[in-house]
């Protein structure tokens, strides 16, 4: 029923993987320097700071939509920026919830490896720019993993996207609120088919990450 | 390098790990650190090689203080230092593959023979292009000495370096330590073991729970250890617990039936007396002899060690070691339930007292 592919489709395809990737990659950009601060350093409040990370996952997604809506819409604080019903919000509100998603994991598989990496570069005679190479590039495969967990857990939100997106047709409608739609309807096939298609994005993307972590 | 550290005081989860350390550390020689697991040897090392801040004290080398030098000096400093870890921390790929990583930290290419001679001194020739994760774990510990080698620092930390290895790596890697210190670097290495300390000709600093107990030459620290726990962790082979008594113009250590002449300004309460195999003659009878000390005892058990046969000797219910060698012991006929006569002399008891 979705073959051949249309336009619509299409469109709602990319943006599903063009927001939630930024939202990745914006969670990442801040997610992995503070699980690399988290592993390396030691400093007062660093297991008040861990505590509040892994806490931190256990969010619920709609709080997170809340509170985007209220920064972004027009009295908030973000108000001016007009991010309201805009894919840049939507990229905010799931870029928060995949950092401590990110942040846990890269920490918790850093653990093991960041002092010995670390330990070797120094006693070596690595300074600080070496040394935080060293550990990231023994890190690579810890990131990655937690790179999967948090694009894993974006691309399939709804309820907050909805709330922040607004799931205008051709601006911000993705794949989980065009299924939400589709069967509220009562077009159930749709519905249907529009899972199996972001089953399949989530998968593709999933599986790519995971040959390069083979690499 | 000269080193001195001073106060030095680290914790870690809030729990003391060194107490007000301080030491000095003989520069182009070998220095041995020594103490049970979890005295802070490793802590101490960790913090003279820059790997750890210490939370208070401080740290000179060559007479600079460490608290004043700026990060970019720290890595200076750094790179004059070769650290071995305890539990090998080697980089997968090959054995080349880890010695060249120093180098290129500093951004410079060593010469070929450069490699060979440094995997030759630690016995890895033919090694080059093995993967490194593959090796041993004698032939890993070698490797790291070799990568640290390759940069020829000025000290050397090695953390326990020769633990649980074979004999092969550890005569080895002992002899590429001494051979160091002959060419001017400074050691220094935590070690369990005193006798390694001894042969290592090394200055011993003895911790216990992160306090310095006792520091010198390590023949001093064995032939004279200032607390029991030092006397028992240098495997002493006679420790003698008894109450000291006044005997006419002599002090006695009374243990048991048996009592043991001494040397001592105290002469009550009760003490520990340390005494060293060899400084025991055997005779099959009485000896003429100054020593004051004079026992019959039974043979209970001969241990051949080669070159000398260890004898445990029963006197009065104190099971003193002894050692002999091979000839003497074969010339006088020695066998486990014959008596023997033990000769030592009041001077070489060595007392220590629980404070």
């Amino acid at each position: 029923m979705l073959l051949p592919p249309n336009r619509e489709i299409l469109q709602i395809i990319f943006l599903s993987l063009a927001v939630s990737g930024a939202a990745t990659v914006l969670a990442a950009l801040a997610a992995i320097p503070a699980a690399l601060v988290l592993a390396l350093r030691e400093f007062r409040g660093k297991r008040f700071l861990v505590g509040l990370v892994n806490t931190a996952m256990s969010v619920p997604a709609v709080l997170i939509g809340l509170l985007v809506y209220g920064g972004v819409s027009r009295r908030g604080p973000l108000g001016a920026l007009g991010l309201l019903f805009t894919p840049g919000a939507m990229v905010l509100a799931q870029a928060l919830l995949a950092f401590p998603i990110i942040t846990a994991l890269a920490l918790a598989a850093l653990k093991g490896i960041a002092r010995d990496s670390r330990d070797l570069a120094l006693s070596l005679g690595a300074n600080r720019r070496q040394l935080a190479l060293a550990v990231i590039r023994q890190g690579r495969f810890a990131f990655l993993t937690a790179l999967i967990a948090g694009f894993s857990r974006v691309i399939g939100e709804t309820g907050m996207t909805l709330m922040v997106g607004g799931n205008i047709k051709g601006h911000t409608r993705v794949l989980t609120t065009a299924i939400s739609l589709e069967t509220m309807k009562g077009n159930f096939e749709i519905g249907i088919a529009l899972g199996i298609v972001l089953l399949l994005a989530a998968l593709t993307i999933t599986i790519a990450l995971q040959w390069a972590q083979g690499k | 390098m000269d080193i001195r550290v001073d106060g030095l005081e680290q914790a870690a989860g809030g729990k003391l790990i060194l107490d007000q350390v301080s030491l000095e550390f003989s520069a182009g020689a070998v220095n041995a650190i020594l103490g049970a697991n979890g005295a802070g040897k490793s802590t101490l090392l960790r913090l003279l090689g820059l790997l750890d801040k210490p939370r208070r004290g401080e740290i000179y080398y060559d007479g600079f203080s460490l608290s004043v030098l700026r990060r970019r000096q720290r890595t200076a400093l750094r790179r004059r230092i070769g650290f071995v870890f305890q539990t090998p921390l080697l980089l997968s790929g090959t054995v080349e593959a880890n010695l060249l990583y120093g180098p290129r930290l500093r951004g410079v290419r060593p010469a070929g023979p450069a490699l060979e001679q440094v995997l030759a001194v630690t016995g890895l020739q033919g090694k080059r292009t093995q993967n490194a994760q593959q090796l041993s774990g004698g032939e890993k510990q070698r490797l790291q000495l070799a990568r640290v080698m390759l940069l020829d620092p000025e000290l050397y930390l090695l953390d326990e370096p020769t633990a649980n290895l074979d004999p092969l790596s550890v005569k080895n890697i002992e002899n590429a330590i001494i051979r160091l210190a002959r060419a001017g670097k400074t050691i220094i290495l935590a070690t369990h073991n005193l006798v390694q300390a001894r042969l290592l000709d090394a200055r011993v600093a003895f911790l216990k729970a992160g306090r310095l107990v006792q520091a010198g030459p390590a023949a001093d620290v064995l032939n004279r250890p200032l607390s029991l726990d030092i006397a028992e962790f240098s495997a002493a082979e006679n420790i003698v617990s008894g109450t000291l008594a006044r005997h006419g113009e002599h002090t006695e250590l009374r243990c048991g039936t048996l009592a043991i002449e001494v040397v001592s300004e105290r002469s009550q309460g009760t003490a520990a007396a340390v005494i060293r195999p060899e400084d025991i003659v055997v005779s099959k009878g009485p000896i003429s002899s100054s020593a004051r000390n004079c026992f019959r005892g039974s043979i209970v058990a001969l241990t051949d060690l080669g070159l000398i046969t260890s004898l445990r000797i029963d006197c009065s219910g104190v099971l003193f070691t002894v050692f002999v060698t091979r000839i003497s012991c074969t010339e006088m006929n020695l066998a486990a339930g014959m008596d023997v006569t033990l000769t030592f002399k009041a001077t070489s008891v060595h007392l220590l007292f629980q404070e």
